[in-house]
């Protein structure tokens, strides 16, 4: 594990329920472990039910570990295990050191409030409160991810899904956090337009080195963002490697069987 | 079983190629140096600029991603997918993962490396899937050798280019081996390796059977010249 690592993730597991008499615990990941440097993406693979959204979502704190922690560079110097916060403790986080790209852009984005004011939001959490200086960040941020700057004072309800996308990862980058989480950023957009944000997050990636943890179920968007990658079934690392080799040299057999299923 | 203990060194300023039949186990000996293959025994002892040594069979992940962004390069036939990135965009991403991370030098090393594999400047803002397979293997070739690696891995380099190409090519790669890189390839072109290579390995069947110059190695195959 390298010591420049931006996030770190150990033994993270997470389970619903108790076990009982006439049920067991749903165990959603169990024992999931890896760390992160600055300027690097890392992958999780797996298919619908593995467990890497549970994952991404203990990391972000939209869930609560059952077992595990979690370290970022960027609080404490990586003293402080983020699981052990309060939660108004772990939502500051949110604001300048850890952001989440969610799959549904409703999530990450309030839709009706403008593409410009969803920035300003992230900004003024921040601190900023000049009205002149939010508003040129805001323009400078949606001319970087594309979005014509006409459409700075619509809703973002009347975007389009790429859009959509687009004004989400503006707004979690607003701050430059060090570390972003991206939980099937391209899912359910249509191909062209999905190609066109999976560029603009390979670029903005490199541009300002920023760590990413990049969690999909399609091989092609993994190895376009990700030089190494966990593959995940059933709740559990069943491999890790660098992509090329998972791609090109898959050892378990659930690995074997995506990568199959991806280039048949 | 693909390869049976292959031992095989090069040294700083060395060529050394790989010759066999298809299926004697060139392609995944290169992948195995590279570890896009995971070697199942034997090690593969890199001697790295800082004066250490690593075995990149058993390297960590991210040691040898690392390792491979600033030390290896790896031409194989086919371009790595960079969708949607043009010819001096993809050469120029390599130099800023080699650690070149002005962009305007960046794009200028991208720039000279085009030139050097002899594409014509009117392609170089063109995306590669546009072009013909001899001209993707330049623009991979350029972005192999954009800033020269300690080790350079060459997948059959020349297999699809004309015979003008094809020279301009050779004489890149004799010229990055004069520079002090330690190159190991892979060709079918007898000729490229007569003319390149200071030693030969042979592979049957996954197993080294004949080491040493290329022109011995080869005469005693029983390969024309």
């Amino acid at each position: 594990m390298g010591a420049d690592w931006a996030l770190r993730v150990d033994r993270l597991g997470r389970t619903f329920g108790r076990p009982g008499p006439r049920s067991e615990a749903i165990v959603a990941a169990t024992d999931v472990s890896f760390s992160v440097a600055a300027g690097e993406a890392l992958g999780i693979i797996g298919e619908s039910g593995s467990g890497k959204t549970t994952v991404l979502r203990c990391i972000a704190g939209d869930e609560h570990p059952s077992s595990g922690s979690v370290w970022l560079r960027a609080l404490d110097g990586g003293e402080t295990d983020l699981v052990r916060l309060a939660p108004s403790q772990r939502r500051t986080l949110r604001i300048d050191r850890l952001a989440m790209v969610y799959q549904d852009p409703a999530q990450g984005l309030r839709l009706d409030v403008t593409a410009g004011g969803n920035i300003a939001e992230r900004l003024t959490a921040a601190g900023w409160r000049n009205f002149g200086q939010i508003r040129q960040r805001a323009a400078e941020l949606l001319t970087r991810v594309e979005v014509p700057i006409g459409r700075m004072d619509d809703l973002v309800r009347t975007f389009s899904g790429g859009m959509r996308q687009r004004v989400q990862l503006a707004a979690a980058l607003a701050l430059r956090p060090p570390v972003v989480l991206l939980d099937e950023p391209t899912t359910g957009l249509d191909a062209s337009v999905a190609a066109g944000v999976l560029d603009l997050i390979r670029d903005l990636l490199e541009e300002w080195g920023l760590a990413a943890v990049v969690v999909s179920h399609d091989m092609a968007v993994i190895e376009l963002l990700t030089r190494r990658c966990l593959v995940m079934h059933q709740g559990r690392v069943v491999e890790a490697g660098l992509t090329d080799q998972l791609l090109e040299d898959p050892q378990h057999a659930y690995t074997q069987r995506l990568v199959a299923a991806a280039r048949g | 079983m693909a390869l049976d203990g292959v031992d095989l060194d090069v040294a700083e300023g060395e060529h050394v190629a790989i010759v066999g039949t298809s299926g004697a186990g060139k392609s995944s000996l290169l992948r195995c140096v590279w570890r896009s293959y995971l070697p199942s025994s034997g090690s593969v002892v890199l001697h790295r600029t800082d004066g250490t040594s690593v075995d990149l069979a058993t390297l960590d992940d991210n040691t040898l991603a690392d390792v491979r962004e600033h030390e290896i390069g790896y031409v194989s036939q086919f371009l790595r997918r960079e969708a949607r990135r043009t010819a001096v965009e993809v050469v120029r991403a390599s130099a800023r993962r080699r650690g070149v991370l002005d962009q305007a030098a960046a794009g200028d090393l991208a720039v000279k490396a085009l030139g050097r594999v002899a594409l014509p400047a009117e392609l170089w803002n063109t995306y590669p899937v546009l072009l013909s397979g001899g001209e993707q293997q330049r623009i991979n070739l350029a972005a192999g050798t954009v800033a020269p690696p300690r080790l350079l891995l060459l997948d059959e380099p020349v297999a699809s280019l004309d015979p003008a190409n094809r020279g301009a090519v050779l004489e890149l790669i004799a010229r990055v081996r004069d520079s002090g890189v330690a190159v190991l390839s892979v060709f079918h072109d007898l000729d490229a390796v007569r003319r390149l290579a200071d030693r030969v390995v042979r592979l049957e069947r996954g197993r080294v059977v004949a080491v040493g110059h290329p022109d011995v190695v080869l005469a005693a195959a029983g390969v024309a010249s």
